[in-house]
C-alpha cells in the first residue's frame, strides 16, 4: 500500500523562502556594516556611522593597528590558546559530568544536579570581583591557568548535555558495551561521545565564541602586553572618547570575527547534517 | 547475587569529581565572599576590611525599598517578555521548517549558519550600531522613515521608552534567535528517525508530525532552552548598559545594570550590590523552579514513586522474613 | 568530531607549552627593580615615556604599559583593584582623567598618590617657574601637598565660524564677537535670537553649552555632605529649553552623527560655534571638518574667542604610586612631563605638535611659560593663534566646583534636562526625579 507523500504547498513555500532571506539579510546587516567601517576612516564614520559604499582608508587603518605597540599576531594566537582550551574542557568535562548524572543511579545524584542548576542562576558580574581578587592574592595574574581551567565546570553546558542525554541515551548501549567487558570510562569515551555529536558540537561552538568574545576579565587579570587577547587589543584602540579611532576599530573587530566564521563553518557540518542517531541502529 | 548497581554507582561520583574539585577551588570563595559582602558595610574604593552590620539585614531593606531597583525589576522583565516570546515562536517555526523530513528547503545549510551569525558578535558592537542606527535628529532609520514619507519630523528614538524597551528586546531576539534554533536542532536530530519513518507511514501531516513527536520528544530541550532564557533574561546585562546606560530615564534600567551601577558607577556600595545580586539570585531561582515544575516528566516521577513505594514494600517483607 | 577535539587539545597543549616558555623568561627578566608599571586610557602618556626614553638613553628602566578605555567605564575598577592589591605588578605611575581625577587625588583613592615632593621634585620652584594654571594645582593637591598635575590646559572658548559672523553682524573679528555672546547668557541667549533671524543655530546642541554651564558655577554637587543644585546649573534647564523650543540648535546630542555633521555645517541649519577646549579643535573638530586645508568644508573658517562664562573640559593628570619602589624615576619623568618648561620639556614638544617630529597636532599645555614661547597659529582657524584665547581661558578655569561624583550625577542631570525640554516633564518634575536618582543610585541626599 502506497501512500501519498503530502507535498508542501507552492504558497508555504514561497512564505517559507522569503522570511528565511528577509532573517539573512537582517542577520547578515550588521556584519556587513562593521566591514564596510573597517574601509572608512575615522572621521568618516564619526558623522555617519553606518554606510553601505565602502571607502579607502582600509590601509591607514591597517597602519594605524600596526603602529599600536602591539602585534595583533599575538593577540590572535593568545586568544587561539584560551578559546581552544577552554571549548575542549568545557565540552569534554560537561559531557562526562552529564553523563554521570544520567546513567548512573547515586544517592547525592539530584541534589548534585540542583546544586549546578543553582550554580547557574547566580548573577555573573558579582562572583567576578571575587574572582579576581582571589586570583591577585595567589599570584595568578598574566597567566591563561584561571582563564582556562574554570571551564571544567561550566553548569549551564552540563546542564544542556544533560537535558540531551535524558532524551536520547538509553541505557541499553551501555549494558551491551559492559557485557562486551568494556571499563565504563571507555564506554564514556568510545560509544557515549560520539552519540553526542551534535550536542558536542553545537556545545563547542557557544564555548568557543563565548571565551574567544570575552573582554571583561582577561582585561583585568592580563596586563602583560604579550599576553593581550583579541578583544583587548579592540579595547586599546578605543581609549578616550576623543581620541578613539573608529576605522581601526572596525578593522580590528572584523578580524576579531574571522576566526569565529571558520570555527563555526568548521562545526557546523555536525549540526546540519543528519547524522543519524537512533540508538540502536544497526 | 551481589548488588550490581551499587558498584556502577560510585562511578557517578567520580565523573563529577572533576567539576566539583574545579568548583570548588575557582568558584566558591568568590560566592562566598559576594553572599556574604552582602551582610556587611564594604563600600567605597579601595578598601579591603569591613565589619558586619548591627543589623544584618539593613542592606536588604535598603534594597527592597530603593524604588530604581524595583523599576529596575519591572524592566527586566517586560524587556525579557519582549524579547523571549518572538524568539521562541521563531526559533520553534524556523525548526520546524528545518527538520521537515518531506521539504528540504534548498541552502538549508547556509540558512541555519547565516542566522546563528548574530550569536558571534560582541554586544559592545551591536549595541554601538543599533545606538547609531536610530540617531537623531539624523540617522540611518530617520532617514529611511523621512524617504518613504512615514513621518515629517525625525523621531527622538533615544528619548522614547516605547521605541528603547523595543529596541533592545529586538536586539537581544536577534542575537540569540539563531542561538535557541540551533539547540532546538540539535534536539531533533537526537530523536530516533524510525519514529519519524512510522509517522510518514500512517500518513502525518508535517503539521501533525511537529506537534505531536517532535515538540513532546523536546520537552528536554525545551526545558534547556526556557530555563537558560530564562536566567540570561532575568540578567541582561551588557545591551542595556551599552545602548543607553539604563536610560532615558531609567526606563531600561535592568537589575543587572543597576547591581552594576552600584558596585561602580562612583561611590562602590559593594554591600548593597551584593544584597541585591543574592535577591536576584532568588528570584531567579524562584522562577526557575515554576518552570522545572510545569515541564516536569510526569510518567518518570510516577514510575520513580512506584519504584519507591515497591522498595520500602520489598524490604518491609524481607524484615518479616528474617524474624 | 573527535578527531576535531583532539586536533583542538593538541594545538592547545603545543600553543601553551611554546608560551610558557617564552612566559617564564619574560617573567625573570621582569622581577629586576627596573620595571615601570604604567596604567593609562589612551596611548597619549605611554607615547610621551616613549620620547623620554629617546631623549635619556641612560633611563634604562623597562616600562610595562597597561592601557584600559575609559568608554565602557572599565578604567577605574581595573585600576581600583590593581592599586588595591599591590604587589609588584602594582601601578607606579598612572593616569585620571578630569571626569574622575577627584577621586585619585583628594578623594576615595587620594591615599594611594604620592605627594610629588616625595618623588624628588622641587615643587614649588618648578611651579613658578613655569606658570603652571592654577586649577590644575588645586585639583591635583591635597592636604599633603601637590600629588596630581596635568600636562595640558583644558580651558575652553568658543570656537565659531568666522563667515557666519560675518553673516550676521558684518565681523568675524574675536573681541566683536565675544562682546555679543557674552559675558552671561542672557547676552547669549540674545545673539542667540539675532542668529536666528539670519537662519544660523547658535550651537549644535544643548551639550555644548552644558559644560560651560557647569564649569562656571559657584558650587559643585555636594556641599556639606548633601546634594546641592547651584542655582547656575539649575538656570540649564532653563537655557536648554529656550534653545530648544526658539530653535536656536539642532537638538544634537553630543559624540553622535549629527553633532559630528554640524562640524561640517550640513545639519539643518548652519551651526555657528562649539564650546570646548584646544584638543576640541585639534582632535575632533579638525578631521570633522570636511577638509584638510583653508577652503575645503569648513576647514579655515573658524576662530576662537573668549566664552560666555569660564570653564574646562578633559585633561589627563599624572600620578605616582606612593608605595611604588621606583619613586625617583617616576619622579624623573614626571617631572620632563608637568613641570619642565624648557625647550626640551614634554609641555614645548607638545605644545608646538612636535613630539614626534614637525607638523604634529598641536595643543594648549599647563605652562604659561612655554606657551608664552611657542607657536599656536592655526591654519584651521584661518590663521589666528589659538593661544590667545586659551591662555586667559585657562584663568577661567576653576576646579572648586568639582566633586569626585560628578561624572555620575551629571549624566543623571542632563538626562532629567533632556526629559524637560523634550516635554516629558515638567520642570519641578524632572528637578524631583532628579533628586530621587541622585540619593538612589549614588546615595547622595
Amino acid at each position: 500500500m502506497r501512500t501519498k507523500i503530502k507535498e508542501m504547498s507552492p504558497i508555504r513555500k514561497v512564505i517559507v523562502y522569503t522570511v528565511c532571506i528577509f532573517l539573512i539579510v537582517l542577520s547578515i546587516f550588521p556584519f556587513y556594516t562593521m566591514f564596510i567601517n573597517a574601509t572608512r576612516g575615522t572621521y568618516e564614520i564619526q558623522s555617519n556611522s553606518i554606510s553601505l559604499i565602502p571607502s579607502t582608508f582600509a590601509v591607514s587603518n591597517w597602519n594605524v593597528l600596526m603602529n599600536k605597540n602591539f602585534n595583533p599576531l599575538i593577540g590572535f594566537v593568545n586568544s587561539l590558546i584560551i578559546s581552544c582550551g577552554v571549548t575542549v574542557l568545557a565540552v569534554y568535562f560537561s559531557s562526562l559530568t552529564a553523563y554521570g548524572l544520567v546513567a548512573y543511579d547515586w544517592k547525592l545524584r539530584k541534589p548534585f544536579f540542583t546544586f549546578i542548576m543553582a550554580i547557574l542562576m547566580i548573577p555573573a558580574q558579582v562572583s567576578i570581583i571575587g574572582f579576581f581578587q582571589f586570583m591577585y592574592s595567589l599570584g595568578l595574574t598574566n597567566n591563561f591557568l584561571p582563564l582556562i581551567l574554570p571551564a571544567i565546570a561550566s553548569p549551564a553546558t552540563v546542564f544542556f548535555m544533560r537535558q540531551y542525554l535524558l532524551g536520547t541515551l538509553s541505557i541499553d548501549i551501555v549494558n551491551c558495551a559492559r557485557i562486551d567487558g568494556s571499563g565504563e570510562f571507555r564506554t564514556f569515551n568510545q560509544i557515549v561521545l560520539p552519540i553526542m555529536q551534535p550536542a558536542l558540537a553545537t556545545q563547542a561552538i557557544f564555548a568557543f565564541v563565548g571565551s574567544w568574545n570575552s573582554l571583561f576579565l582577561p582585561l583585568v587579570m592580563l596586563t602583560d602586553r604579550t599576553k593581550y587577547t583579541m578583544p583587548i587589543m579592540v579595547n586599546l584602540l578605543r581609549g578616550d572618547i576623543y581620541r578613539t579611532e573608529y576605522g581601526s576599530v572596525y578593522l580590528a573587530l572584523s578580524l576579531t570575527v574571522l576566526p569565529l566564521f571558520i570555527v563555526y563553518f568548521l562545526l557546523s557540518r555536525y549540526i546540519i547534517e543528519g547524522v543519524a542517531l537512533g540508538a540502536l541502529k544497526e | 547475587m551481589g548488588n550490581k548497581s551499587v558498584s556502577y554507582a560510585k562511578w557517578g561520583y567520580i565523573f563529577s569529581l572533576p567539576f566539583m574539585l574545579v568548583f570548588l577551588f575557582f568558584s566558591l570563595y568568590p560566592i562566598i565572599y559576594t553572599a556574604m559582602l552582602g551582610f556587611t558595610d564594604l563600600q567605597g574604593a579601595g578598601r579591603r576590611t569591613f565589619e558586619f552590620l548591627a543589623n544584618p539585614l539593613e542592606n536588604y531593606k535598603l534594597v527592597l525599598t530603593n524604588e530604581s531597583f524595583i523599576t529596575s525589576l519591572k524592566n527586566t522583565g517586560l524587556i525579557w517578555f519582549l524579547n523571549f516570546i518572538p524568539q521562541m515562536l521563531l526559533a520553534l517555526l524556523l525548526t520546524s521548517w528545518f527538520t521537515n523530513q518531506r521539504f528540504k528547503i534548498k541552502g538549508q545549510g547556509m540558512f541555519k549558519v547565516l542566522m546563528y551569525m548574530p550569536n558571534i558578535i560582541t554586544a559592545a558592537t551591536i549595541a554601538f550600531l543599533f545606538r547609531n542606527l536610530f540617531g537623531y535628529p539624523k540617522g540611518p532609520i530617520n532617514d529611511l522613515f523621512m524617504m518613504l514619507g512615514l513621518i515629517e519630523k525625525p523621531i527622538y528614538f533615544w528619548m522614547s521608552a516605547g521605541w528603547s524597551r523595543g529596541i533592545i528586546a529586538f536586539i537581544q531576539f536577534w542575537m540569540w534567535y539563531g542561538n535557541t534554533m540551533i539547540v532546538l536542532i540539535a534536539g531533533v536530530m537526537g530523536i530516533d528517525p524510525t519514529i519519524f519513518e512510522a509517522a510518514e507511514i500512517d500518513g502525518a501531516s508535517s503539521v501533525q508530525t511537529f506537534f505531536r513527536i517532535t515538540l513532546p520528544s523536546l520537552r528536554t530541550i525545551l526545558l534547556f532552552t526556557l530555563v537558560t532564557s530564562l536566567i540570561g533574561g532575568l540578567q541582561m546585562f551588557d545591551i542595556p548598559l551599552l545602548y543607553n546606560l539604563g536610560g532615558p530615564d531609567q526606563k531600561t534600567l535592568t537589575a543587572s545594570v543597576w547591581i552594576y551601577n552600584q558596585a561602580f558607577s562612583g561611590r562602590y556600595f559593594y554591600n548593597r550590590a551584593s544584597a541585591a545580586s543574592m535577591v536576584l539570585f532568588a528570584i531567579i531561582v524562584v522562577l526557575a523552579s515554576i518552570v522545572f515544575y510545569i515541564l516536569r516528566d510526569k510518567d518518570a516521577q510516577k514510575i520513580n514513586r512506584d519504584r519507591k513505594a515497591f522498595k520500602k514494600y520489598a524490604r518491609q517483607l524481607q524484615k518479616e522474613a528474617g524474624k | 568530531m573527535k578527531k576535531v577535539l583532539l586536533v583542538l587539545a593538541a594545538l592547545s597543549v603545543l600553543c601553551s607549552s611554546l608560551l610558557f616558555a617564552g612566559g617564564t623568561k619574560d617573567a625573570k627578566a621582569a622581577t629586576g627593580t627596573k620595571v615601570i608599571n604604567l596604567w593609562s586610557f589612551t596611548d597619549e602618556v605611554p607615547k610621551m615615556m616613549d620620547k623620554y626614553k629617546q631623549l635619556n638613553p641612560d633611563f634604562d628602566y623597562e616600562v610595562k604599559v597597561t592601557i584600559v578605555a575609559t568608554t565602557d567605564g572599565a578604567y577605574q575598577p581595573a585600576l581600583d583593584q590593581a592599586l588595591v592589591a599591590g604587589g609588584k605588578d602594582a601601578p607606579d605611575l598612572y593616569t585620571a582623567e578630569s571626569a574622575f581625577v577627584l577621586k585619585y587625588t583628594q578623594g576615595d583613592m587620594a591615599d594611594y598618590a604620592a605627594a610629588y615632593k616625595d618623588l624628588g621634585i622641587n615643587v614649588d620652584k618648578l611651579l613658578r617657574d613655569a606658570a603652571i594654571a592654577q586649577y590644575t594645582v588645586d585639583i591635583g593637591s591635597n592636604s599633603r601637598g601637590l600629588v596630581g598635575l596635568g600636562y595640558q590646559a583644558t580651558g575652553g572658548a568658543f570656537i565659531y565660524r568666522r563667515s557666519l559672523a560675518k553673516q550676521a553682524w558684518g565681523t568675524d573679528d574675536p573681541k566683536t564677537v565675544q562682546s555679543k555672546i557674552g559675558p552671561g547668557w542672557d547676552k547669549f541667549l540674545a545673539a542667540a535670537a539675532e542668529l536666528k533671524a539670519k537662519g544660523i543655530g547658535i550651537v549644535s546642541g544643548d551639550g555644548d553649552v552644558w559644560h560651560a554651564v557647569e564649569g562656571a558655577s559657584q558650587k559643585g554637587w555636594i556641599v556639606d555632605g548633601k546634594l546641592y543644585i547651584d542655582p547656575d546649573r539649575e538656570a540649564f534647564l532653563d537655557i536648554s529649553k529656550a534653545l530648544k523650543d526658539k530653535g536656536y540648535h539642532n537638538d544634537t546630542q553630543d559624540w553622535t552623527d549629527a553633532w559630528f555633521a554640524d562640524m561640517k555645517g550640513i545639519g539643518p541649519q548652519p551651526i555657528f560655534g562649539y564650546f570646548g577646549p584646544a584638543w576640541l579643535i585639534n582632535y575632533v573638530m579638525a578631521g570633522n571638518s570636511g577638509g584638510t586645508k583653508p577652503g575645503e568644508g569648513t576647514f579655515g573658517d573658524w576662530a576662537v574667542c573668549q566664552p560666555p562664562a569660564g570653564f574646562f573640559w578633559g585633561g589627563t593628570w599624572l600620578i605616582a604610586n606612593k608605595n611604588s619602589p621606583v619613586k625617583e624615576a617616576v619622579g624623573k619623568f614626571i617631572e620632563w612631563v608637568t613641570l619642565d618648561s624648557s625647550n626640551t620639556g614634554l609641555q614645548y614638544f607638545w605644545a608646538n605638535g612636535t613630539l614626534n617630529g614637525p607638523g604634529g597636532t598641536k595643543d594648549v599645555v599647563a605652562s604659561g611659560t612655554v606657551m608664552a614661547k611657542s607657536d599656536g597659529k592655526l591654519d584651521f582657524l584661518g590663521g589666528q593663534n589659538m593661544f590667545d584665547a586659551f591662555i586667559p581661558a585657562g584663568d577661567f578655569a576653576t576646579g572648586r566646583n568639582k566633586t569626585q561624583y560628578d561624572e555620575g550625577i551629571n549624566s543623571i542631570w542632563r538626562g532629567q534636562v533632556r526629559e524637560y525640554t523634550s516635554g516629558t516633564k515638567t520642570r519641578a518634575q524632572a528637578i524631583a526625579d532628579f533628586k530621587k536618582q541622585v540619593a538612589d543610585n549614588l546615595g547622595i541626599n
